[in-house]
């Protein structure tokens, strides 16, 4: 056996000595989120290999390897290393489900024509480019130039990916394992001064991790759409669609 | 007082609410706004719209929204509805806290039995 095997062998065994780890550990412990987050880190290639399968439909690679991110998490909290089953095998499905649902939800659902996808892929691109070389994210006249699309061309594309999506879509999304203690980190600071944390705090839970910590930068930390973007690796679209379904999912908890 | 860009005057229903909502987007562009402060003045508008859908939910009342460009690069949407800005969710509420980051200014006044949510933003080309 070569060294590589080796190498890899160890690898292997030390996912599995976290995964069971992780699924010893009480659910109020400390160290949870930390190991959560190396056994993700450990298995991004998974993410990143199964997201390129979906890459030629319109959506910005990095969303796609984002949302299926959310789908490893997921795998994550659920794994039960006693059933004997490997991980990779247990999370596959977890993560092409939530891939799935992504485009189902978003593209699918309001059924967007071909162009429209191409051109949001180059709206996308002339953003990112753009917000690189003035320094501040582009008007809709500097990406319709820059991409040779007409201003209203520019202006469907961004209504389109804006997908306010109805409410049935946002009902019961199902991580409440992750409790704001151990997904909210360095983002609470921001809200310790806030004087209504108590009637945020609930809203703010009832929302997916990835979301709740936009909204905080956004409203919280001041942090602008593009800012968000970049920190996160995701595309403004994204960024301003995820904040107006959170937006959406809270006001409809706060109703009932 | 500058002449309106557009004024609409719309049934307080969701589907309604994009009609505003996109044409005010749509004047943001005209308007060379950012994007950022583009959908940020949408999102805001949304909510701006469902603070005073939410004012009586059983009430028929018309929703009236106008946009002025009081300047070069500013935009005001008035939004307003029938009703009392007194049952509106106070200054604390989160409401409040999102409208407040996502528009550079935001006034609520009573005038005429009706609630008006004004929303100033710029559009943001003079960062650069």
């Amino acid at each position: 056996m070569s060294s590589a095997d080796d190498a890899l062998l160890a690898k292997r065994e030390g996912e599995r000595a976290m995964l069971r780890e992780f699924a010893a550990m009480p659910l109020d412990d400390p160290r949870r989120a930390a190991l959560r987050e190396r056994i993700v880190t450990s298995h991004l290639a998974l993410v990143v290999a199964m997201s390129q399968r979906f890459r030629d439909r319109g959506e910005p690679l990095d969303d796609i390897i984002q949302v299926g991110n959310e789908g490893l998490i997921k795998a994550v909290d659920r794994f039960d290393p006693d059933r004997g089953v490997e991980f990779s095998t247990f999370a596959t499905p977890t993560i092409i489900g939530e891939i799935k649902r992504h485009f189902r939800d978003r593209l699918w659902a309001v059924r967007v024509p071909r162009r429209l996808q191409e051109m949001r892929m180059q709206v996308n691109r002339a953003t990112e480019e753009l917000t690189g070389t003035i320094g501040r994210s582009p008007t809709v006249r500097e990406i319709a130039e820059h991409t040779q699309l007409s201003e209203d061309d520019v202006l469907d594309t961004l209504e389109s990916s804006q997908a306010y999506a109805t409410l049935s879509l946002d009902g019961g999304d199902d991580d409440e394992s992750m409790s704001i203690g151990n997904t909210i980190g360095e983002e609470d600071a921001s809200l310790e001064y806030v004087e209504v944390r108590e009637t945020v705090m609930p809203l703010l839970n009832s929302l997916p991790a990835r979301e709740r910590r936009i909204v905080v930068m956004r409203f919280f930390e001041n942090k602008t759409q593009s800012e968000i973007a970049t920190e996160l690796g995701i595309s403004q679209m994204h960024v301003s669609r995820l904040l107006a379904r959170s937006l959406d999912q809270m006001r409809t908890k706060l109703e009932s | 007082m500058s002449t309106p860009l557009i004024e609409l005057r719309v049934p307080p229903d969701a589907a309604s609410v994009s009609v505003v909502r996109t044409s005010v987007a749509s004047l943001a562009s005209r308007h060379d706004f950012t994007l950022d402060r583009l959908e940020d003045l949408r999102l805001a508008t949304n909510e701006a719209c469902a603070l005073l859908l939410d004012l009586s939910s059983e009430d028929t009342a018309a929703l009236t929204a106008i946009v002025v460009s009081p300047a070069t690069g500013t935009l005001r949407v008035t939004l307003r509805r029938r009703g009392s800005s007194s049952t509106l969710p106070g200054p604390e509420s989160f409401a409040w806290i999102v409208l407040n980051a996502l528009v550079d200014n935001l006034t609520v006044l009573d005038s005429d039995g009706e609630v008006h949510l004004v929303l100033t933003a710029t559009s943001g080309t003079d960062l650069a």
